[in-house]
């Protein structure tokens, strides 16, 4: 009968969804703003530059996770991507090769490993869970058998520039990593929201079957989602050895966690077919000021853990709360 | 273009917070002398790192009585042992403008930049227990490993009489404090007891006492009839090789083991006969001259670039003398107690 008020409830949903996690940052920040020994430090350019920074590897991991995830999907290698091409960046650098090949050879590794995930999953219709799970220990395994067991430290080169802080001082200039991380934000959300590709991604992930008898391909799709997220992993690892000067087989354990938590604050499903670029980047930042905040609160690190996760409980309870509110 | 406008209210949000407050900088020293110092240790679970954050409170309320008002912030990597969150640590004391950062770093390369971006943000440093690639730092105070070593290297020749056959078991490669020791062990045996014949030093133990008790299973099945004498640089295979050793009926002396560092299991071993040596370094003192170092040069006073901390043996005979016996049990608890 009202379809007025329908349509109003509607974009009330609609409007719920899309400020949900900047209400969340706001809300944190608010949090380490109400101590005004913090406030003081809190509040400047450089720690917004170093927050910033901090956020770039889950950032990009997320651009890539959330296209897996929106599609119905999971990958749990990434921690173990993120170390093996951080040992593939430095050791190829050791190696004397010249930066622009280091760079290209560490994305295209990601890259196949991305592929290799994809077409398994695709080809042998697998849960993404199992297969990605399997990969974590064989990308961690490769990882250590590669650098021997030990840190690969990098010479001197233009890709350690890539997450240098240059002037601790000032906000500006910022890290080159930051603004690729920017840009690359960008283009993911236009690929997302505006190409045929993002579309099918979407699709798939609401209902595969539906999505196969719209005629769309769903297993090459599959491949190139896994293959193309594989490619921003690796640039994800490339930052870590940018970060560290050096590869190591033992960084990252857990980052699949952390990225898959700022997704999920971001508003997406682990069902699929919901989710937003914009809305994971929020969810990244969320846990990278929550982090540096209560460092700088000086809270023990298990008060730490133990707030963390309450916000995911927390976030996801939210997205729960929305949809039902958006369904009636 | 919706989600890109989404994003923008949360730029606006940094960029509005980033402006304005930047001239602030130096608010942790406001007027009179005090002083707010970060101990950033490697991890947080481990006993050694606890004797290190007695020592440091042990140094804050010495100040505070003196009066000089002094706040220790005690915080490690929120994953033990990750390089990247030890670096975010220190970028967030850094911008956090404490007075000081008292930094034990994970590695010596991963942390050099942000120790470098610490200090040209006007943070001093001072490093502890394991060097650091960069000589910006206001002092390094720890350990003297290869004198360790050599400690150790003296001891087990004393024990053999000056010959027999012995085995090193390396730790791990790239851990420059084990490698010191091993050299100075080496060179002990070398200058002071040549005739001792060191029929194995190339096999290592790797990090956890699983791996060096596989290891130390290897080496003794092939050597174990030989071997008259054992050292052993940190506490996972000093505690493993004492294991393997009782298993095959050799402990309690009939083949000598020096070990390294204060584990309570190590310690137990030096009671019970099965270990006959134990180099000891002095966390406690480490984690308090840090901040004591650190306090100094904030005051104006010049400092020494290193500093040591001491390494004593700790033997079945002398350990219940009462500075050994802090050494072997450090008084955690009465600074810790909160």
């Amino acid at each position: 009968m009202s379809d007025p008020s329908r349509f109003n409830r509607r974009r009330v949903g609609r409007l719920l969804n899309a400020i949900g996690p900047v209400f969340g940052l706001a809300l944190v920040i608010g949090l380490f703003s109400l101590s005004p020994a913090v406030r003081a430090h809190f509040f400047t350019g450089v720690n917004c530059k170093i927050i910033l920074l901090q956020t770039v590897i889950v950032a990009i991991g997320a651009l890539g996770m959330t296209m897996i995830i929106i599609s119905g999907g999971i990958d749990l290698s990434v921690g173990s991507v993120v170390a093996l091409t951080s040992v593939v960046g430095a050791t190829s650098l050791v190696k004397g090769y010249a930066p622009v090949t280091a760079i290209a050879l560490t994305i295209a590794v990601a890259g196949g490993i991305g592929l290799i995930n994809g077409l398994i999953i695709a080809g042998f219709r697998m849960m993404p869970f199992i297969v990605t799970l399997g990969m974590m220990g064989v990308a961690r395994g490769t990882a250590k058998w590669l650098a021997d067991n030990q840190t690969v430290n990098a010479p001197k080169s233009c890709v350690n520039n890539l997450m240098d802080m240059l002037d601790p001082l000032h906000f500006f200039p910022l890290p080159l990593g930051i603004w690729i991380t920017m840009a690359l934000a960008v283009v993911m959300a236009v690929v997302m929201q505006r190409t045929i590709f993002g579309r099918y991604i979407f699709a798939i992930g609401s209902n595969e079957a539906t999505a196969r008898l719209c005629g769309i391909r769903v297993g090459p799709m599959k491949v190139a989602i896994y293959a193309l997220a594989g490619l921003l992993f690796g640039l994800a690892g490339l930052m870590q050895m940018s970060r560290l000067t050096q590869g190591d087989p033992t960084v990252a354990i857990g980052l699949e966690l952390d990225i898959i938590a700022a997704v999920v604050i971001g508003g997406a499903s682990l069902n699929g077919g919901t989710g937003s670029i914009s809305g994971s980047i929020i969810g990244a930042l969320i846990m990278a000021v929550l982090r540096s905040g209560s460092s700088q609160m000086n809270w023990p690190n298990f008060v730490q853990e133990i707030i963390i996760g309450i916000v995911i409980i927390l976030a996801v309870g939210l997205d729960k709360f929305r949809q039902r509110k958006a369904a009636f | 273009m919706k989600s890109l406008l989404r994003l923008l209210p949360v730029f606006v949000l940094l960029s509005v917070a980033g402006c304005g407050r930047q001239s602030e900088g130096t608010g942790s020293t406001p007027g009179a002398r005090s002083y707010t110092i970060a101990v950033i240790p490697k991890g947080t679970t481990h006993e050694f790192w606890k004797s290190i954050h007695a020592g440091a409170v042990k140094a804050e309320r010495e100040l505070n009585e003196k009066g000089v008002k002094t706040e220790i912030i005690w915080k490690g990597p929120l994953k033990e042992d990750d390089r990247d969150q030890q670096i975010q640590v220190v970028e967030n004391f850094m911008s956090r403008r404490v007075s000081g950062i008292v930094l034990a770093p994970l590695d010596s390369q991963a942390l050099v930049k942000p120790v470098e971006n610490a200090i040209q943000a006007k943070v001093p440093v001072v490093i502890i227990d394991s060097d650091v690639k960069s000589d910006q730092y206001v002092s390094f105070v720890a350990t003297d490993n290869y004198k360790g070593g050599r400690l150790a290297g003296e001891r087990l020749g004393q024990l053999l009489a000056g010959k027999g056959n012995v085995i090193l078991l390396r730790y791990a490669v790239g851990s420059a404090s084990t490698e010191a020791r091993e050299i100075g062990f080496l060179d002990a045996l070398k200058s002071k007891y040549p005739e001792i014949k060191l029929i194995s030093s190339d096999q290592r133990s790797g990090p956890t006492r699983e791996t060096a008790y596989q290891a130390s299973q290897n080496l003794l099945n092939r050597f174990g009839n030989e071997v008259d004498g054992i050292f052993c640089p940190c506490e996972p295979p000093t505690i493993a090789m004492t294991k393997a050793l009782r298993d095959i009926g050799k402990a309690g002396g009939k083949v000598k083991m020096v070990g390294f560092d204060s584990g309570s299991q190590s310690v137990l071993d030096l009671k019970n006969g099965d270990v006959q040596g134990l180099v000891v370094q002095n966390p406690v003192l480490m984690g308090y001259l840090g901040v004591m170092t650190m306090v100094k040069h904030l005051q104006g006073e010049k400092v020494a670039k290193r500093i040591d901390t001491g390494v004593v043996l700790a033997t079945p005979e002398n350990m219940e003398q009462p500075e050994i016996k802090e050494l072997l049990r450090p008084p955690i608890d009465k600074y810790l107690t909160e």
